[in-house]
This record gives C-alpha cells, sequence and structure tokens, in this order.
C-alpha cells in the first residue's frame, strides 16, 4: 500500500511542486553563476568563420526573422553577430521579415551600433518591415531597392551611402537570418537556391533540429542553434552576454528535466507492476 | 524616472500576472492576457496598414503615379469582400491569383532546393570524406533515411527483412524525436531563463534608478 501511494505521487504529483522545482533550479545560478564550462560546436565555428571572413567595408544582410516570443533565446544571437560584425568594420544591412520584429531589431542594433560607434547609412541601415517574405526575398535578388524604396524612416533607399554599389545579392557576401520559424529554410530555398547567395543561420532550439539538414548539404555555412547557439558565439567573440549568463540555468534546469523523467517513468512502472499484481492475485 | 524604467516595471508586474496562471486561473492573469490581445492587435494592424496598403500601395499608385501597381491594389481590395456573406465569393478571385503565384514560385524551388539537394546529400558524404568517423557517419545516415522510408512504404505488409528494416527504422525515428523533443525542451526553457533574467537583472536595476 505504502508503495502504491508512493509511485502514484509519482506519477501524479502536483505539477505546482515542479514548476517551483523548475522556477528555483533556474533562478540559483542567474544570482550566484556556477560558470560550467561551455563546448564550441562545429557549426557554430562555421558561422563566426564566415563572418570573420567577409572583408571589413563590405556590406552584409541581418533578417531579424523573429518576434518578442522568442527575443530570450534570439536577441542574444543577433547582439553577438552585430558586435562581431561591427568591431571587424563590416557594414550591416538590416531588415525584418516579421511586423513584430521592427522593435526588435531597431532596439538590438541601436545597442550594438553604440557601443562600436557606427553611423547610421554609412555603417548600418535598417530597411524595416514589408509584407510578404516570399515576394520581398525573390525581389532582393533582382533589386534591393525595387525591394525596399524606402528605408524603414522614409529615406530613399538608393540615397544611402551605405547601399552604393549594392543592389542585389550578389553584391552582399553573406546572408544572415535570424530566425524563429521555417524562414531560415525560405532563405536557403529563393535566396541561396536561385540567387546562390551564401547563408548561414541562427535559429531557435526547437527550429535548429530541422535547420540540420541544409547544414549537411552545404546549403547553409554555419547554424546556431538556441541559447547555446548564443552562448558558443559570445565565447568565440569573446565577450560574454545574455546567452553564456543563461548556459548555467539551462544545464541545471535539464538536468532537473531529465530527473522528473525518470521518476516520472519510474512511478509508471511501479504503477504498472502494482496493478498487474493486483490482477494476478484471487 | 525615466519612461524605460517606468516600462520595466510594467513589464515585470504583467509578467509576474502571466506567471500566475501556474498556480491557478485568476483575474490577473486574465487582465495580462486581454492586454497582450488588444495591445497586439493594435500593433499589427498599424504595421500592416503601414507597410501593405500606405508604403507599397497609397504612396507608389497615388504619390508616385505607378499605375502598373494598380491591378495588384485591385485584387487586395476584392480580398475585402470576404467580410459580406454575399460578397465572398468575389475573394476567390484574389485567392486564386495568390496560390497560383506561391505555388509557381515555391513548387520547382522546394522540389529543387528541399527534396533533390537532400536526396543528393544524404549520398555525398561518404562519396567526398577520408576520416573513418564521418565514413561511418555517412553510411549511418544512409542506413537511417532507408529504414524510415521503408517503414513508411505500405504496399506490402512489414514482414520478414522488411518487417526488420522497418523496425530499425522505427528505432531511427525514436532517436529523430528524441533530438527534436529536447531541443524544444531546451527552447522552452531559453524563454523562462530570459523571463529570469528579466526579473532578477534588469527590473533590480530599474528600481534602483527609480529609487534614485
Amino acid at each position: 500500500m505504502a508503495r502504491g501511494a508512493w509511485s502514484a505521487r509519482l506519477a501524479q504529483g502536483d505539477r505546482r511542486i515542479l514548476f517551483l522545482a523548475v522556477a528555483a533550479t533556474v533562478a540559483f545560478p542567474l544570482l550566484w553563476p556556477l560558470n560550467l564550462p561551455i563546448r564550441v560546436s562545429r557549426e557554430a565555428r562555421a558561422f563566426h568563420a564566415e563572418i570573420e571572413g567577409v572583408e571589413p567595408g563590405r556590406v552584409i544582410l541581418l533578417s531579424f526573422d523573429y518576434e518578442p516570443d522568442t527575443m530570450a533565446e534570439l536577441d542574444p544571437m543577433s547582439l553577438a553577430v552585430l558586435r562581431h560584425a561591427f568591431r571587424r568594420g563590416v557594414r550591416v544591412l538590416v531588415m525584418t521579415t516579421y511586423a513584430g520584429g521592427v522593435g526588435i531589431a531597431e532596439r538590438v542594433l541601436a545597442q550594438a551600433a553604440a557601443e562600436n560607434g557606427r553611423t547610421y547609412g554609412t555603417d548600418y541601415a535598417f530597411l524595416g518591415y514589408n509584407p510578404d517574405f516570399s515576394a520581398t526575398i525573390l525581389r532582393m535578388g533582382e533589386s534591393l531597392r525595387g525591394a525596399y524604396p524606402t528605408d524603414h524612416y522614409g529615406h530613399p533607399t538608393g540615397e544611402l551611402s551605405l547601399l552604393q554599389g549594392v543592389d542585389r545579392y550578389a553584391d552582399i557576401p553573406l546572408v544572415v537570418t535570424i530566425s524563429s520559424s521555417a524562414l531560415s529554410e525560405y532563405w536557403v530555398i529563393w535566396a541561396g537556391g536561385k540567387y546562390h547567395a551564401r547563408i548561414v543561420a541562427g535559429n531557435t532550439a526547437i527550429q535548429a533540429v530541422l535547420i540540420y539538414p541544409f547544414l549537411q548539404t552545404g546549403q547553409l555555412a554555419g547554424m546556431l542553434g538556441g541559447l547555446k547557439g548564443a552562448a558558443e558565439y559570445e565565447r568565440l567573440i569573446g565577450r560574454d552576454g545574455a546567452g553564456v549568463r543563461g548556459m548555467d540555468a539551462q544545464s541545471l534546469a535539464h538536468f532537473l528535466i531529465v530527473l522528473f523523467i525518470l521518476l516520472g517513468n519510474l512511478g509508471f512502472l511501479l504503477q504498472r507492476r502494482a496493478a498487474r499484481a493486483r490482477e494476478a492475485s484471487p | 524616472m525615466s519612461a524605460a524604467d517606468l516600462g520595466v516595471v510594467v513589464a515585470a508586474l504583467l509578467t509576474l500576472a502571466v506567471f500566475s496562471f501556474l498556480y491557478r486561473d485568476n483575474p490577473f492573469y486574465r487582465f495580462a492576457e486581454s492586454l497582450l490581445v488588444g495591445v497586439s492587435a493594435g500593433y499589427y494592424v498599424v504595421h500592416y496598414f503601414d507597410a501593405g496598403v500606405v508604403r507599397k500601395f497609397w504612396v507608389p499608385v497615388v504619390q508616385q503615379g505607378q499605375l502598373w501597381l494598380l491591378p495588384g491594389g485591385v485584387l487586395g481590395l476584392l480580398m475585402l469582400a470576404r467580410l459580406h456573406p454575399r460578397g465572398q465569393w468575389i475573394s476567390r478571385f484574389a485567392i486564386a491569383f495568390y496560390v497560383a503565384a506561391w505555388s509557381g514560385y515555391l513548387i520547382p524551388s522546394v522540389l529543387q532546393e528541399r527534396i533533390l539537394r537532400q536526396v543528393a546529400g544524404t549520398f555525398l558524404p561518404a562519396a567526398g570524406t577520408t576520416s573513418v568517423g564521418a565514413l561511418l557517419a555517412a553510411v549511418l545516415v544512409l542506413l537511417g533515411v532507408a529504414a524510415i522510408l521503408v517503414y513508411f512504404y505500405f504496399s506490402a505488409e512489414h514482414r520478414g527483412l522488411l518487417g526488420a528494416a522497418s523496425r530499425v527504422g522505427i528505432l531511427f525515428l525514436m532517436v529523430g524525436f528524441g533530438a527534436s523533443f529536447g531541443y524544444t525542451v531546451m527552447g522552452r526553457l531559453s524563454l523562462l531563463i530570459g523571463r529570469f533574467q528579466f526579473l532578477l537583472q534588469d527590473l533590480p536595476a530599474s528600481l534602483r534608478h527609480i529609487s534614485h
């Protein structure tokens, strides 16, 4: 009887206790960092090498393909990529395929530009949001100024010094998509497949598993996956940020989740055994 | 007190209101949820109107006289016919155009980049690799793809060799689902970590600014 009650508690315990345990596990390392080691993956190194390989003064395209719901995972990535590019003197053209990405892109861009003393129009520009990502990605292969006649603030793109001599993917050595959805795939399909743009992608953890095949075939030149990918990139550029700060909490919480899975399954097995024993007894 | 600091405090209160749902449903949670829906709707309506109607239609057609864009605007207007029960059929012209255009530029590209390139990618690593580890990984990928394809082959009973290959396919699928689940856990925890970073690091900083 006692064992049955114990196993039932394991299998059907109060969820709120689990929520509290997760909250405590996440909060503890944020308040008292453990500095657990972070191993940098091959795909993150490839991503880093792509930005490192762009000549200073050239213009890369960075698309904020996410909205506030995934900021926690992707903001650290975007910020790290911008810091890396600006530090190297690479100029950045920024856009978003989501209306909800406008405010995010403006905030992250302003922070990275201010830290590195970059000037709008010369070192970076924000094209803003365009409806219909498919038409936008395709049109930019023919004419960037055709897709975006003005930037987000209404300046004609043809007058931006950043865009002198830059009007299509062929003029851009690298396209960076930081995405929470299948947008990375569409960049691969249209910008990469049709216009042969070189692409690297940063994705949410959930999306990353679907993006790996494109890395294997070389359709993507590099990839960052989730907060872990952001932390790896921060380590590669030698500037820790929200990604690295969050990794202790991530690691501890993963241990806790594994423990919950083991306990839940143990409870389930004990309950099943107890039920079988009851059926077998006369 | 700056507007940014005030915004952080309001955001923190709303975050706590949403978290309160984990205990049980309550008015604070419902208020935060309704506020999110309302603010989001307002935000998106303004952005979509500005980006779609003003920048893509009004400015080029009316102000710059690019009349060749007019048919696109008319098709867009036809979509609004869906709002009236008797005029819904009119919107089908616009939908038909949109579906046809999407199919036209999506189907060939997807076939090429997501199917043919991926099929080739299943074999390519084995052809170009020299290290034993990479070769084994390539063989494993090839076996996995073949076994999973057998699992989804329903025109013959899964017995004998076909049954064995199908069971191997299930194993590969389970590994795939496991990886996907692991990444999902990581993603969800990242969102929680983001909120906790906000509550434990950004909020105290704003409160200090306000108190000084």
